[in-house]
């Protein structure tokens, strides 16, 4: 157990260190290996780590970092914000740690957007949005899971997008732009509560239908429940 | 072997699920039933809310809500998941306990029997995998069984075997239950 478990660690510190070299060779087994020989690794490592190719590697980054976000976030006051600051911070938090690697993000993008990894692309946005839900303490059990997910996701790959064409001292329009998706977000969903108050409003106007059907207990209906009854 | 406790998944073989995937399918479905018990609950009330079996139903209703809420707090502690099929679960439950009614009190007590018996059997077969790492979880789901099998004994003593067509209401709920508790575990 304990060798599978350095085994991830040093999975990890591989793709920390191709990072340096990404920017140049892009997410390939070149990258990779440079990085072996920054880490003393012998050169075969690259493939022996990651045996089914750079996605695997680029997705091994993606959980990385999802992970540190998490702790990142973790060291934050969270009890003292409410949930738009809260979304504000995690989706922060995930982008600024990675600033001096923009360009090796960029590249990973790239990976992701390969027909034969648009799907992993879409699943790691959906694992990054539900990593940040539960970093900032989300405790949802109904459909709102799949919702708050979907919204986030929406939210953090336009930011992404934005972030890394983003020429600003300390990112500050990105963080604008993330404000503005924020706040789009919680309008929505406060026309959602409206429209479904006022729905449901209308509908409490209107008899209920089983008020019409004959039921045991009232009228019609307990004089049939006590005798026969050929329901079907 | 005997002086070792027993941990969920010691038995599990290649191919089997991991304790975090087991523990993950455990609280989704369990949310999902007790999610489905309350709505085929409240659908009975709707429609047998002035019957003779009024207090018997808000009894059952009531504990089935506890239930539910142990389990939201499960998957949000657990950081697990919920169905994605909820919103089927909620109207088809509601339809269910609603429809049954509508056939007469003889046919929801048949509903109540099938579907309670589902979940016995389900639960029973939870309790035996689950180990000493997670007693307390485990003897909170006995103890939810122990509720589910007083259900069904409701059911019984209410008529549920004299309702119009029992055998095929009876077979085609237990079974429809059951493939619920199978999507549930899965989507």
């Amino acid at each position: 157990m304990s060798n599978e478990e350095s085994l991830d660690a040093l999975r990890e510190r591989l793709v920390l260190a191709a990072l340096e070299h990404v920017p140049f060779d892009g997410w390939s087994t070149k990258a990779l290996r440079h990085a072996c020989q920054d880490l003393g690794l012998d050169s075969s490592a690259a493939e022996r780590l990651f045996p089914h190719g750079v996605t695997t590697a680029v997705e091994c980054f993606t959980v990385l970092a999802d992970r540190l976000m998490a702790e990142d976030v973790a060291a934050l006051p969270l009890a003292e914000m409410n949930v738009r600051d809260r979304i504000i911070a995690v989706v922060k938090a995930r982008l600024t740690r990675w600033a001096p690697h923009q360009e090796s993000i960029r590249r990973a993008l790239a990976v992701y957007a390969m027909p034969a990894t648009v799907a992993g692309g879409a699943k790691a946005t959906w694992n990054t949005a539900d990593a940040m839900w539960k970093a900032i303490g989300d405790r949802s059990a109904d459909f709102s899971w799949y919702t708050k997910r979907a919204t986030l996701s929406a939210v953090y790959s336009a930011t992404l997008l934005y972030w890394l064409d983003d020429q600003s001292e300390d990112f500050a329009e990105t963080w604008l732009f993330l404000e503005r998706r924020v706040e789009d977000v919680v309008k929505a969903i406060r026309l959602r509560q409206t429209v479904g108050t006022s729905v449901g409003k209308a509908l409490s106007l209107l008899p209920n239908p089983l008020a019409f059907i004959p039921r045991p207990g009232s009228g019609l209906g307990a004089r049939r429940s006590g005798g026969r009854r050929n329901g079907l | 072997m005997s002086d070792e406790t027993v941990r969920t998944a010691d038995m599990r073989i290649p191919g089997d699920l991991t304790k975090e995937q087991f523990m993950d399918r455990l609280v989704r479905v369990d949310h999902a039933g007790e999610y489905g018990a309350v709505r085929i609950y409240s659908g009975q009330l709707a429609v047998m809310g002035r019957g003779q079996h009024k207090h018997t139903l808000k009894h059952m209703l009531e504990q089935e809500v506890v239930h539910k809420d142990y389990f939201e707090k499960a998957i949000a502690d657990r950081q697990g998941r919920p169905t994605l099929l909820q919103p089927v679960w909620h109207v088809a439950g509601w339809a269910l306990g609603a429809g049954t009614a509508l056939l007469g009190e003889r046919a929801a007590m048949a509903c109540t029997v099938a579907v309670e018996e589902a979940i016995d059997e389900h639960y029973a077969e939870q309790a035996a995998q689950l180990g000493d790492d997670e007693a307390e979880l485990k003897q909170t789901i006995l103890k939810f069984r122990d509720e589910e099998l007083e259900h069904r004994d409701i059911g019984y003593q209410n008529g549920a075997e004299q309702a119009p067509a029992y055998p095929l209401l009876y077979g085609a709920i237990k079974r429809g239950t059951k493939l619920a508790i199978w999507l549930s575990e899965r989507i």
